[in-house]
């Protein structure tokens, strides 16, 4: 257990060779972390059969660690921080998340202990999970003056999968969120409390070449016109490194985002496809 | 007393005392080096020899470069000869100075003595009088000025202008740390006399080049086995500043002043010594309308090339094709919004002769030029074939001049 977390926390993957060789002898990496780098991608979108150019840029931060105060026990931690995301077209529109991230603890043996009576462990087939995201913004120009501003979401999720790598993971559960919705009317406040089931999935290949995740979010918020709406969104992107660049992997990047009742500041529907080229500098494991 | 007059005498009579021998004199008549003769070598110390006067060298005065191991000095003249093989007044010119006293007359004559022709500086030949002459020059580095029959012909008015073009310009060139070369031209003037008079002049104009061993990218690919690519790529820097330009297409005329230029470079190739190349330029201008008195940004993108041909550097082979873009004009009637250009060259050097070590070089250029910057002129081509002469001052030996002369190997 100690071995393999080690071999995590040095980045190397046991059994997988990461180094290439040249013929002069020279050295490169052939495994990429696709949740650590600085990303820098462009790409094609394509909305309400509108189409347009979008960039996108952010910073990626991943890391597994041992516990501090539990025996047994691993955090793997994704996160993306300053993710800004711009288009234009008929439909110019801007996304920016301060920070979005995933923290999850594997244990060996999870267990509940349940203390009524004589304290007694009941064996518990989930790792728990920690979803935070804060300060998400959204402005659509095409929709006139106003913008959607999501100060805070906590999700509290379960994973059944429980790996013991960064490179899978199936976490799900209740989440929280507290968003602004600024119109020239005024603002309105919405509240989720704890009532929407948020999912975050992910799997990647031990070479890192290619990586797939999956984010949704479905539920009831509160407006605080006493006004309450169920709404749902979901968003699975698929990468694959194409090649390498100064050892930063260039990678192509697919997604399809549908989204029910949440869309921009009234709450539209929405299904978009992308496409698009990314580089990521420091990606390489 | 008595002593010593008694030892005085006995020594007299006896016949003890011998008088000091004399050296036998030297009866060497050193030769004279011929153009078979060897060349004295630039390494080590020359030492200065007085030898027994010759008719040739009355002065007595060599100087010689001696393998003390094998007792041979190879052995010239300090003097300059004249046509008739004697010594002149007028030492050897660009040679090390020789050290007197460092071999005694009697060490001297221990060793063999073999007539030679003094070392030239690389670059640089000796005859067997001991003249030297260059014979390698670095156009790169000279102060110029020149002349040239340079007709122009309008196509679109099917016109010839009967021009003749003067120039000058100082070329200069030094390396730079880590692979690197650096070159500028100061007042770089074209002068155009005769029909539709205009000029073509450049403060300054600099850039380098260098040679990067490490590659530029690092392209990795995943499909098979991995493999690394590396892309060489040389870049450099190339800027103008103050480059004035006049154009007459009969009665119409433009003035236009590039203020400052810069350009990065990527040479496709360029020799070891960096000093041919083949490289694309691109970069922005500002660029001062003077006619109509506005500024403009002018985008350019060119392929040019700078080749010398041979080790001495007496060929030259230049050529080039630049487009340019005039951007952020205001409208002037005449002319349109955004206008281009597009200049095209090719032009040879070679040097012909040398006087007192200077280069008389010929030039021959073929100049086309499309452009429809100029209001109220048809938009078309202009072409030009010039031919000239160009004298050079300073013109250094190259950096890569050989050691040896030629046909000394």
């Amino acid at each position: 257990m100690v071995a393999l977390a080690l071999a995590l926390l040095l980045g190397t993957t046991p059994g997988l060779s990461c180094q290439g060789r040249t013929a002069a002898g020279e050295t490169f990496p052939t495994c990429f972390d696709p949740g650590t780098g600085w990303v820098l991608g462009t790409g094609l979108r394509v909305q309400d059969d509108a189409e347009s150019l979008a960039v996108r840029t952010g910073f990626l931060v991943r890391w597994v660690r041992t516990s501090g105060s539990k025996a047994d026990s691993l955090w793997i931690d994704s996160h993306r921080l300053l993710m800004t995301e711009a288009w234009g077209g008929e439909q110019q529109g801007l996304t920016f998340t301060a920070y979005d991230g995933l923290l999850r603890r594997h244990v060996e043996e999870g267990s509940l202990l349940v203390s009524i009576g004589r304290p007694r462990r009941i064996p518990f087939p989930f790792d728990v999970a920690l979803a935070v995201r804060a300060a998400h913004l959204e402005r659509r120009v095409w929709e006139g003056p106003g913008w959607t501003l999501e100060t805070g979401r906590v999700g509290l999720l379960l994973d059944p999968l429980r790996t013991n790598t960064e490179r899978g993971w199936l976490a799900v559960g209740p989440a929280a969120s507290h968003a602004l919705r600024h119109a020239p009317d005024g603002t309105r406040n919405e509240v989720s409390p704890f009532t929407s089931l948020l999912i975050d999935a992910g799997w990647e290949t031990r070479d890192g070449r290619w990586a797939l995740r999956a984010t949704g979010l479905a539920g009831w918020s509160f407006g605080s016109d006493g006004g309450a709406g169920f709404r749902a969104r979901g968003e699975v992107a698929l990468e694959h490194v194409l090649l390498a660049v100064n050892d930063a992997p260039v990678v192509v990047r697919l997604t399809a985002t549908g989204v029910k009742s949440d869309a921009g500041l009234f709450r539209r529907d929405e299904g978009m496809l992308g496409a698009g080229l990314a580089v990521r500098p420091f990606g390489a494991r | 007393m008595l002593v010593s007059a008694v030892t005085l005498g006995c020594a007299l009579l006896l016949g003890q005392v011998e008088a000091p021998e004399e050296p036998e004199p030297w009866d060497l008549q050193m030769a004279l080096p011929d153009a078979s003769s060897p060349q004295q070598p630039s390494a080590g110390q020359a030492r200065c020899l007085a030898l027994p006067p010759t008719p040739a060298v009355p002065s007595g005065a060599w100087r010689a470069r001696c393998d003390d191991a094998k007792k041979q000095c190879l052995v010239s003249p300090a003097n300059e000869l004249d046509s008739e093989g004697h010594e002149k007044d007028q030492p050897l010119q660009r040679v090390d100075r020789c050290v007197s006293n460092l071999m005694p007359m009697e060490t001297v004559r221990q060793y063999r003595l073999v007539p030679a022709i003094a070392e030239a500086p690389p670059g640089w030949y000796r005859d067997e009088r001991g003249r030297v002459l260059q014979y390698n020059f670095d156009l790169h580095r000279r102060v110029y000025v020149g002349g040239a029959w340079a007709p122009r012909w309008l196509r679109e008015t099917d016109r010839l202008d009967e021009r003749v073009r003067v120039d000058f310009g100082v070329d200069l060139e030094w390396p730079g740390d880590s692979e690197r070369l650096h070159r500028m031209t100061l007042l770089d003037t074209e002068l155009y006399l005769g029909d539709a008079a205009s000029y073509d002049v450049t403060l300054l104009r600099y850039d380098f080049r260098s040679q990067n061993d490490a590659p530029l990218f690092r392209v990795t690919t995943f499909y098979g086995r991995p493999r690394r690519f590396d892309i060489h790529a040389n870049l450099g820097f190339w800027m103008e500043l103050l480059h004035g330009e006049q154009v007459r297409r009969g009665d119409a005329h433009g003035d236009f002043l590039s203020v400052a230029t810069t350009q990065v470079t990527l040479d496709l190739w360029h020799s070891s010594d960096l000093v041919s190349y083949v490289r694309l330029r691109t970069g922005p201008a500002v660029e001062r309308d003077r006619t109509n008195g506005f500024f403009t940004l002018v985008p350019a993108a060119a392929l040019e090339g700078d080749l010398t041909l041979d080790r001495d550097g007496f060929h030259h082979v230049r050529f080039g094709a630049e487009a340019q873009k005039v951007l952020l004009a205001q409208a002037v009637e005449g002319r349109p919004l955004r206008p281009e250009r597009l200049r095209l060259r090719a032009g040879y050097e070679l040097i012909v002769l040398a006087i007192n070590d200077q280069p008389v070089s010929v030039t021959l250029d073929g100049r086309g030029t499309w452009r429809d910057d100029v209001a109220n002129a048809p938009a078309g081509w202009e072409w030009s074939a010039q031919a000239g002469l160009r004298f050079s001052l300073w013109a250094p030996a190259r950096r890569s001049a050989p050691a040896s002369p030629p046909g000394k190997g």
